[in-house]
C-alpha cells in the first residue's frame, strides 16, 4: 500500500524536476570515477549538479570531501554537517567532520547538553526521521493487528496477553512517531550555519562600526538566532551572542 | 734641586758681599708696580733690601692671592772699587674680589733694630669677567687654590627634562691626591653617569678671575627631575693632600663644592591622551618591513624613538593588533649616548608579527605624545597608517594543515574515501514522515480495525438471535417432541417411542445452549450448566438418560419401563428450564 502510494507520489513529482533519477546515477557515477582519478574538482562538479533535484547522506559526503580535498574547510565542514543531519549516526561522516573541523581556528567550547536528551539520543540512535516513520508504520499496523486478534480471541488468557502486546505495540508507535517527529524537525531545522568568509568581526549592532565582541574564522559552526537587514544575530556553542554581516555564513 | 740652589746659593753670595758692603748704608723698601686694578688684573709687589744680608720677613699680603712668585735676585756693583748690593724679592699678586687689600709692612733685623717697609694699599675694582662661571668665583672665594664646584646646564626646567651636571674640580697645587671623595646624594632625580673614563687633568689651564687653575673632570651626570619643586643638590666633598714630594708629607684639604638648586616646574595641563611622560626632542617613526605577506610568515614591525630625552624611560609603544595578527614582546634596541649634551640617540621596538590567518588588516596608526621642550608644549606624531595584506599559505590545502590547536595530535591523516554505489538518492525536500503516504498508513490500520470491529459486532447479533430464539423455544420444541413420544407410547410403538424421546432431548440441549449436535457431549454440558448449583448432577443426568435412549434405540435391551424413561425426560428438561431461569 505504502509503495504504491510512494510510487503514485513520485510519478507525480518527477515532472517537477529537470533530472531524472537515472541521469543523477550517471552523473554519481561519474563523479565517482573522477574523485577516483584525482580530479576532485570535477568530481565536485557532477556531484553538485546531481544534488540540484537529489539528496542523501551519501551526497552529501561526497561532495563534502570534494570540498575537503580542493581545500575548501568551510564548504567541506558545511557539507558534511548537512549530512550528518540526515544520517546521524554514520562514522564516516563523523571522522571526516572531526578532521575537517581540526582546521577551524576557532575552539568553542560547547555547553554540557542535557542529560536526560542525550539519553533519549541514545534511544533515537542515528535513525532518520524515514526510518522511524517506516517504522511507525509497520509498529501502527501491528499494533491493531494484534488488538484485532484480542478482541477475536475467546480464550480469556489468550485475550489477556495480546492486550499487553498491544499496549507495549502502542508504547512503541508513539515512541517511533515521537521520534521521527524530533529527527524531522532535526532535518527540516536550519537555523545553525558555518562561516564561510575567512575572518568575520562579530559586533555587538547590525551595523558597520558597533564594537567589535569577537571574531570568528572559516568554518566555525553558529545558530543563528534572527535575522534584520540581511545581518544575523548568532550564538556560539558557548554562548557568546554578536551579530555577523551578510554573506558571511551558509545554513546547514 | 733649584730650590736648594736657590737656598744655599743665595746666602752665600749675600754673605760673601755683605764683607765687602758692611760700611754701606742699608736700605729697605717695598713697592708695587700699581695701586689699583681691577679684579683678575696683577700686580708686581717688590721688596728690596741694600746694603745688607739680613734676611727679612715676607710681609701679610692681606688677602691678596699670589699669582707668581715670590722670586728672588740679588745684585751688587762696584763703582771706583767701592762695591754696593742688594737684594730684591717680588711677587706677582691678583685679587679674587673687588675691595681694598693692604700688603703689611716687610720687616728686617738689622743689629739690634728693625727696620720696617711701609704697608701698601692696593684698591681692587670690579674688572671685566675673565671666567663666566659665578660658581667658580664663589669656589674661589672659600680656597682660592683648591676648590670644586657642581655647575648645571640650567637650572629651571619641567619634570622629566633632562639637565646636565658637571662636577669640576680646580687646582693650584703642584700634585694633588683625592684620598676620599663623597658624592652627593639625589632626591627627586633619576641620574645617569656620564661614562668619562680615567680623571684626568684638562689640557688647558682654566682662569677664574685671572688664576689659572689646573682643572679636571671628575664627573657628568644628566639629571631627570621626577617631581615639581625646589629640587637641592647636596654639595659634595672630598679630601686631598696636596704638594706631597719626597721631602714633604703634604697637606691634607678637606674641600666642600657649592650646593645647586633647580627650580622644577610640573608639566602643564593639556596633556594629550596616551601621554606617557616622555620630554626631550624626539620624533617617532613606524615602519614596517613588508606589508603583503603569506599566512604564517612573519613581519617585522619597528617603532623608533629618537631625539634628545630621557629615552631609557621610554616605554614600549601600545600596539593595537587585531586579533588574528599574532605578536610577541618586543626587541629592544637602544642606540643611546649619554654626554655633555644630554641623553641623546634612539631606541627601537622591534615587533615580530605573524598572521594567523588570511584576510587584510588595517593596523591602528600607533600615536607618540611629549612635551617638546624647544616650545614647551605637549606634541603628538601619529605613524604612518598601513594595511597588511596577508594572501592564503602555499601549498598542502588537501592534507591536513595543523594549525595551533595544541590537543589535536593528528599526523598524516586523511579524511575517509567516498561512498560509491548506490548513494540511496531521494528527491531534494521528500520526506516520509508527515506526508501523505505516511499519514494514509498510520490510519490504515485504526481503519482496517474499527471494520473488523463493526463487522464483529454484527456477525455477533446475528447469531445472538438466531440462538436466542431457538433457546426461547426450545422448552415448546421439546414438550412438543415429548408428546409426540407419548403418543408412541400409548400405541406402544418401540422404535418410535426412543426416537422421538431422544430427539426430544438432544434438540432441547443443542437449542437451550446454542450447541450443534456433534457438540453435546458431557463435557460441553457441564460447562455450560457450571455457573449454576446442581448442573454437573443435571448434566450428567440428562446425558445417562441420552445415553439410556441411543441404548434402547440401537439395541434389544430395554432395562426401565418406557413410562418412567418419559417421566423421568420431562422432569429433567423441566428441571433444567428452572434452573437457567434461576
Amino acid at each position: 500500500m505504502r509503495k504504491l502510494l510512494t510510487s503514485l507520489l513520485l510519478v507525480l513529482a518527477i515532472p517537477a524536476f529537470t533530472l531524472s533519477g537515472v541521469e543523477a546515477d550517471s552523473l554519481v557515477a561519474r563523479g565517482e570515477r573522477a574523485y577516483a582519478a584525482g580530479d576532485h574538482a570535477a568530481a565536485l562538479a557532477r556531484f553538485d549538479s546531481a544534488q540540484t533535484a537529489f539528496t542523501s547522506p551519501a551526497l552529501l559526503y561526497n561532495i563534502g570531501n570534494c570540498h575537503f580535498k580542493l581545500g575548501d574547510i568551510p564548504h567541506a565542514i558545511l557539507f558534511y554537517e548537512r549530512a550528518l543531519k540526515l544520517a546521524p549516526g554514520d562514522p564516516d561522516i563523523r571522522t571526516n567532520l572531526e578532521l575537517a573541523r581540526q582546521n577551524v581556528v576557532d575552539r568553542v567550547n560547547e555547553l554540557p547538553g542535557f542529560t536526560l536528551g542525550s539519553t533519549w539520543s541514545r534511544i533515537r540512535g542515528g535513525r532518520d526521521a524515514d526510518q522511524w516513520a517506516r517504522r511507525s508504520l509497520l509498529i501502527c499496523l501491528a499494533l491493531f493487528a494484534v488488538l484485532a486478534a484480542a478482541v477475536a480471541a475467546r480464550q480469556r488468557i489468550l485475550r489477556r496477553g495480546l492486550l499487553i502486546l498491544g499496549g507495549v505495540l502502542l508504547l512503541g508507535t508513539l515512541l517511533s512517531v515521537g521520534f521521527a517527529a524530533s529527527r524531522h524537525r532535526e532535518v527540516t531545522d536550519d537555523s545553525e550555519a558555518i562561516i564561510t568568509s575567512p575572518k568575520v568581526d562579530v559586533r555587538s549592532e547590525p551595523k558597520d562600526g558597533s564594537t567589535v565582541l569577537f571574531v570568528l574564522h572559516k568554518g566555525t559552526k553558529v545558530t543563528i538566532l534572527q535575522q534584520q537587514l540581511d545581518w544575523s544575530e548568532v550564538q556560539l556553542a558557548n554562548g557568546n551572542v554578536g551579530w555577523m554581516p551578510p554573506a558571511t555564513l551558509e545554513r546547514i | 734641586m733649584l730650590k736648594l740652589y736657590r737656598h744655599l746659593l743665595i746666602p752665600l753670595l749675600s754673605w760673601c758681599l755683605a764683607l765687602t758692603v758692611q760700611s754701606q748704608e742699608i736700605k729697605f723698601t717695598a713697592q708695587v708696580d700699581r695701586t689699583t686694578i681691577a679684579t683678575g688684573e696683577y700686580v708686581k709687589y717688590t721688596v728690596s733690601l741694600s746694603n745688607s744680608r739680613e734676611r727679612f720677613e715676607a710681609p701679610s699680603l692681606g688677602g691678596l692671592v699670589v699669582v707668581q712668585g715670590p722670586f728672588d735676585n740679588s745684585s751688587f756693583t762696584i763703582v771706583n772699587g767701592r762695591m754696593s748690593g742688594s737684594t730684591s724679592r717680588t711677587w706677582v699678586l691678583t685679587a679674587t674680589a673687588p675691595g681694598r687689600y693692604t700688603i703689611g709692612p716687610a720687616r728686617v733685623r738689622i743689629g739690634n733694630g728693625t727696620i720696617e717697609t711701609e704697608a701698601i694699599t692696593i684698591e681692587v675694582t670690579k674688572g671685566a669677567a675673565t671666567h663666566s662661571d659665578p660658581n667658580a668665583s664663589q669656589g674661589q672665594s672659600r680656597d682660592p687654590n683648591l676648590f670644586t664646584t657642581i655647575t648645571l646646564s640650567k637650572s629651571k626646567a619641567y619634570v622629566g627634562e633632562q639637565i646636565v651636571a658637571t662636577y669640576m674640580l680646580y687646582s693650584r697645587y703642584n700634585s694633588l691626591e683625592t684620598t676620599k671623595s663623597d658624592m652627593p646624594k639625589f632626591d627627586g632625580f633619576w641620574a645617569e653617569n656620564v661614562e668619562l673614563g680615567e680623571t684626568n687633568w684638562d689640557p688647558q689651564l682654566s682662569t677664574v678671575n685671572g688664576l689659572q687653575y689646573r682643572t679636571a673632570t671628575l664627573k657628568k651626570q644628566v639629571l631627570f627631575p621626577q617631581r615639581p619643586g625646589k629640587l637641592r643638590i647636596a654639595p659634595f666633598v672630598m679630601e686631598c693632600v696636596v704638594n706631597r714630594s719626597f721631602f714633604n708629607r703634604g697637606t691634607e684639604v678637606s674641600i666642600r663644592s657649592n650646593s645647586v638648586e633647580v627650580n622644577v616646574s610640573a608639566l602643564p595641563p593639556g596633556a594629550p591622551a596616551g601621554f606617557t611622560g616622555a620630554v626631550g626632542e624626539l620624533e617617532m617613526v613606524v615602519k614596517a618591513d613588508r606589508t603583503q605577506v603569506k599566512v604564517n610568515e612573519a613581519i617585522e614591525l619597528t617603532v623608533t624613538y629618537s631625539g634628545k630625552g630621557n629615552l631609557k624611560l621610554m616605554e614600549a609603544p601600545a600596539l593595537d593588533l587585531p586579533a588574528d595578527l599574532e605578536s610577541y614582546d618586543p626587541k629592544v634596541t637602544d642606540r643611546i649616548s649619554l654626554s655633555g649634551g644630554g641623553m641623546t640617540g634612539s631606541r627601537s621596538y622591534q615587533y615580530l608579527i605573524i598572521p594567523r590567518h588570511e584576510g587584510d588588516f588595517p593596523l591602528e596608526p600607533i600615536t607618540f605624545s611629549y612635551f617638546d621642550t624647544r616650545s614647551n608644549s605637549y606634541r603628538s606624531i601619529t605613524g604612518a597608517e598601513m594595511t597588511i595584506a596577508v594572501s592564503p599559505g602555499d601549498g598542502s590545502t588537501a592534507t591536513v594543515q595543523r594549525p595551533n590547536r595544541s590537543d589535536v595530535q593528528v599526523l598524516g591523516k586523511d579524511i575517509r574515501y567516498i561512498r560509491t554505489g548506490d548513494l540511496g538518492l531521494r528527491q531534494q525536500g521528500e520526506h516520509l514522515f508527515g506526508s501523505w503516504p505516511w499519514l494514509a498508513g498510520m490510519s490504515t490500520p485504526l481503519l482496517g480495525f474499527l471494520l473488523f470491529l463493526g463487522w464483529r459486532r454484527k456477525r455477533e447479533a446475528q447469531r445472538h438471535d438466531v440462538m436466542g430464539t431457538r433457546r426461547k423455544q426450545a422448552d415448546r420444541t421439546a414438550r412438543k417432541r415429548l408428546n409426540e413420544a407419548e403418543l408412541a407410547l400409548k400405541s406402544s410403538d418401540r422404535s418410535a417411542f426412543y426416537t422421538a424421546l431422544s430427539r426430544s432431548l438432544n434438540g432441547y440441549i443443542g437449542d437451550k445452549f446454542g450447541l450443534g449436535p456433534a457438540q453435546i457431549t458431557t463435557a460441553n454440558l457441564t460447562e455450560r450448566l457450571a455457573g449454576h448449583a446442581g448442573g454437573e448432577a443435571l448434566a450428567d443426568e440428562l446425558m445417562a438418560l441420552i445415553a439410556a435412549c441411543d441404548m434402547a434405540r440401537y439395541a434389544p435391551v430395554e432395562d426401565r419401563p418406557r413410562q418412567q424413561l418419559y417421566d423421568e425426560a420431562a422432569a429433567l428438561i423441566g428441571r433444567t428450564e428452572q434452573l437457567v431461569r434461576t
